[in-house]
């Protein structure tokens, strides 16, 4: 051992070590390139996303991150800038970034439409219910248990608002829980405790043979999922990838994107996971149903 | 079952994922080293203001919760943060910086618990021997190598298991920041069962294999 | 004979405390001066602070010039040597060790080898060049850590109780070796001991220290033929009991 050689050798090493921590932020830089899109994990989850993203990379050269959270935790990092495109499914308080001007474009992609599933025995016997608002009251009455997201997703603002057309609080309930998860976490939740829960229909088609929940109610106009594509406002925030924001926005728009929508999942589950709506508006969506 | 198939056939999708985890927690050891060392370093061999506040300090940092500097790390790296002009937030890079504070009072406070278990007398006899200021750290670092090593076993082991601040900081993109722990949690998120246990198991013979290391480093220690 | 090291106003504090009070002291060139003293009289700071490597406040000359401190300490350190009570060896082999001190100094690996194996041989060690030290049996590991120092040629030698830890076997078969090494070599030497036992075969001349203050020097027979004071003639007296003792 001669600790002078060693020392040499240790200023390698470090040197090596310093070499390999700038080749770790190799790919960090800035480059307008990154496209951060915010987005819900029901898009992550039913895999559509990795399945269209590598799309527009290719034809583009743009690099998409994808960041999937809760619609409000998208939402929010849209209002301040973190994200330059989002893609949600809360119309109500979509509407509300456009007008204080966090966005400058909103529109329609796609939809797909909530379902209520619950355990095949139905304690609350809500199969069949025409409006949503119905079985809720009636998974109230029995006092059946009800698994809710619980964390200010597009789904989960859903399902209040239909709580509201019955007059319910139902929060603190004893019957009611909140899982403050994801959706697939809390059809996995609903499907071991054998409760009802409000789920999107991609999700639950994409994890349906695992779970043993069954649809209970469905078609009601109120549960339409529908998702808007925003683009970031760079008058408002000047750090957005403003023309990779709309490089993607209107890649999801475009006719053949479209038809992959359309067609996404056809194969697996025999039925579509969403419904292209490109050019639509959302009243012509309403009225359709 | 599925998940061992997964594993033997050498998903590329588990190979890629357990690829960037090494080079993230790995990249993060290192700089928690050359950073954490120093510090233990100073702390262990100098006297000076502050320094008992500095240890207190690292030893909270040891118990810091992950999610807490994610939270923090995050409010420093985001757009209009104050490091935002640097666009890291959702990089590898950023993981490595939140990993990296994970460990790094980890790693300091081993290696000034391992310096200051030396017999204080050989501080002394080194710079008797004729060694410069610099000499006297490496050679007193070369006898305490082996909880210096533990320390960065440890620290790697930390960091690698950790999936709260790399979830935050990372935000879990595909091919970028997606590692074990933040696609463990996704794939059991989305009912992929066999995948994250194919990913759990893939941690479980990290964790198991730095649990053995540590084990053996110890069984080499002087005996005294 | 002319000073090696001479020090005045020599003031170590521990905190407010003063521990070390030294008006003046010499070492001169080939002696073997001792310190002797009780346990807590200051002996290991004073061979510290001597040594260069405790903080102390004093006019230090080294071969007749007055040294800047700390910035010629480096300098200085690199022309002493020092074995303390414990062996202290590093994690390596015994040659490793006994090569530090010249490595430190950037000597070539030649001479490193062929020094080394030199006092490995006086010390009576050199079959052990190839262990690792940490298998040593004490009385090895002192041999080793005194060919550490004595490889160096230092002009001066500071030993802090070395044979301290040792079986009475061990200690007068090492203290004959080293004896005989420090004066075939003419040794300058420091020796720091609470064992009177230790100072005739070894010193040309004591310092008796007590309290963190030189009660007196002057060569062995002197001290204990005519103690300075009370203090001091009860320390020699309880040695001379333990020699009558034994005879």
């Amino acid at each position: 051992m001669q600790p002078w050689k060693r020392m040499k050798w240790l200023q390698v090493v470090g040197a090596a070590l310093l070499v390999l921590a700038m080749a770790g932020c190799g790919n960090a830089k800035p480059e307008n390139s990154r496209v951060i899109l915010a987005t819900t994990t029901s898009t992550r989850d039913t895999g559509l996303l990795d399945y269209l993203i590598p799309i527009f990379e290719e034809k583009t050269g743009y690099s998409v991150d994808y960041v999937a959270v809760g619609t409000g935790q998208a939402l929010a990092m849209g209002q301040r800038g973190e994200a330059d495109v989002l893609l949600v499914h809360s119309p109500a308080d979509e509407k509300k970034l456009v007008e204080d001007g966090t966005a400058d474009s909103r529109r329609l992609v796609m939809h797909n439409d909530f379902i209520i599933v619950g355990p095949p025995d139905d304690p609350a016997g809500i199969k069949g219910s025409k409006k949503a608002a119905e079985a809720f009251q009636k998974i109230a009455d029995a006092g059946a248990l009800f698994i809710s997201r619980g964390d200010e997703s597009g789904t989960h603002k859903k399902e209040l608002a239909i709580w509201k057309q019955i007059g319910l609080e139902p929060a603190g309930q004893t019957w009611y829980q909140e899982t403050g998860s994801g959706m697939a976490d809390t059809l996995n939740v609903a499907a071991e405790k054998g409760g009802y829960c409000l789920t999107d229909r991609g999700t639950y088609l994409y994890r349906k043979d695992t779970l043993g929940l069954d649809i209970m109610v469905e078609g009601d106009p109120i549960l339409l999922n529908i998702y808007h594509v925003m683009t970031i406002n760079p008058k408002k925030f000047d750090k957005v990838n403003a023309e990779g924001a709309k490089a993607f926005a209107d890649f999801l728009l475009a006719e053949e994107t479209q038809k992959l929508i359309a067609e996404y999942g056809v194969d697996k589950y025999g039925q579509p996971l969403f419904f292209a709506d490109g050019g639509k508006t959302e009243e012509e969506l309403m009225n359709q149903q | 079952m599925q998940a061992f198939r997964l594993l033997i056939q050498g998903d590329p999708e588990i190979l890629r994922v357990t690829l960037l985890t090494l080079r993230v927690s790995g990249t993060a050891t290192l700089v928690s080293l050359l950073l954490g060392l120093p510090i233990g370093l100073i702390l262990a061999l100098t006297e000076f203001p502050g320094r008992r506040f500095l240890i207190s300090l690292i030893n909270t940092g040891m118990g810091l919760p992950p999610v807490v500097v994610g939270l923090w790390v995050s409010i420093f790296l985001w757009r209009y943060g104050p490091l935002g002009f640097l666009g890291l937030m959702y990089t590898p890079t950023a993981m490595i910086i939140a990993q990296a504070v994970i460990a790094t009072p980890m790693v300091a406070g081993i290696a000034m618990a391992g310096i200051a278990q030396l017999d204080p007398k050989l501080s002394l006899q080194i710079q008797a021997l004729g060694a410069s200021r610099w000499q006297l750290w490496w050679l007193l670092i070369r006898e305490a190598r082996l909880s210096i090593l533990a320390a960065v076993i440890g620290g790697f082991g930390a960091v690698i298991s950790e999936v709260g601040a790399s979830q935050m900081v990372g935000g879990n993109i595909l091919h970028k920041t997606r590692v074990l722990t933040t696609a463990t949690v996704m794939e059991v998120a989305k009912g992929h069962f066999d995948m994250a246990i194919a990913l759990s198991l893939i941690l479980m013979l990290l964790a198991y294999g730095v649990t053995l290391l540590l084990t053996l480093l110890q069984h080499r220690r002087r005996p005294s | 004979m002319s000073a090696v090291l001479e020090v005045e106003d020599l003031k170590v504090y521990r905190g407010k405390r003063l521990v070390l009070d030294v008006p003046s002291l010499a070492v001169e060139e080939g002696e073997v001066l001792a310190v002797i003293g009780p346990n807590g009289a200051g002996k290991s700071t004073l061979l510290e602070a001597l040594a260069l490597l405790t903080p102390a406040s004093m006019t230090y000359r080294f071969g007749g010039r007055t040294v800047r401190l700390p910035d010629e300490a480096l300098a200085l350190r690199r022309q002493m040597a020092v074995v303390f009570q414990r062996p202290l060896l590093l994690d390596g082999t015994v040659f490793d060790n006994v090569a530090l001190g010249l490595r430190l100094r950037r000597v070539p690996e030649a001479e490193v080898r062929q020094r080394v194996n030199t006092w490995l041989e006086r010390f009576g060690v050199a079959h052990l060049a190839r262990r690792h030290s940490w298998t040593l049996s004490g009385g090895e590991a002192q041999r080793v850590s005194l060919a550490r120092a004595l490889v160096l040629q230092p002009r001066v030698l500071f030993l802090d109780e070395p044979f301290g830890p040792l079986d009475v076997l061990t200690r007068s078969a090492i203290l004959q070796d080293l004896r005989a090494i420090l004066r075939s070599a003419g040794v300058t030497a420091l020796f720091v001991t609470h064992d009177f036992t230790e100072i005739p075969p070894m010193a040309d001349r004591v310092a008796v220290l007590m309290e963190g203050r030189i009660r007196q020097t002057g060569t062995p027979r002197e001290v204990f033929a005519r103690p300075a004071d009370d203090a001091v003639r009860q320390l020699v007296r309880a040695a001379a009991d333990l020699v009558r003792l034994l005879e």
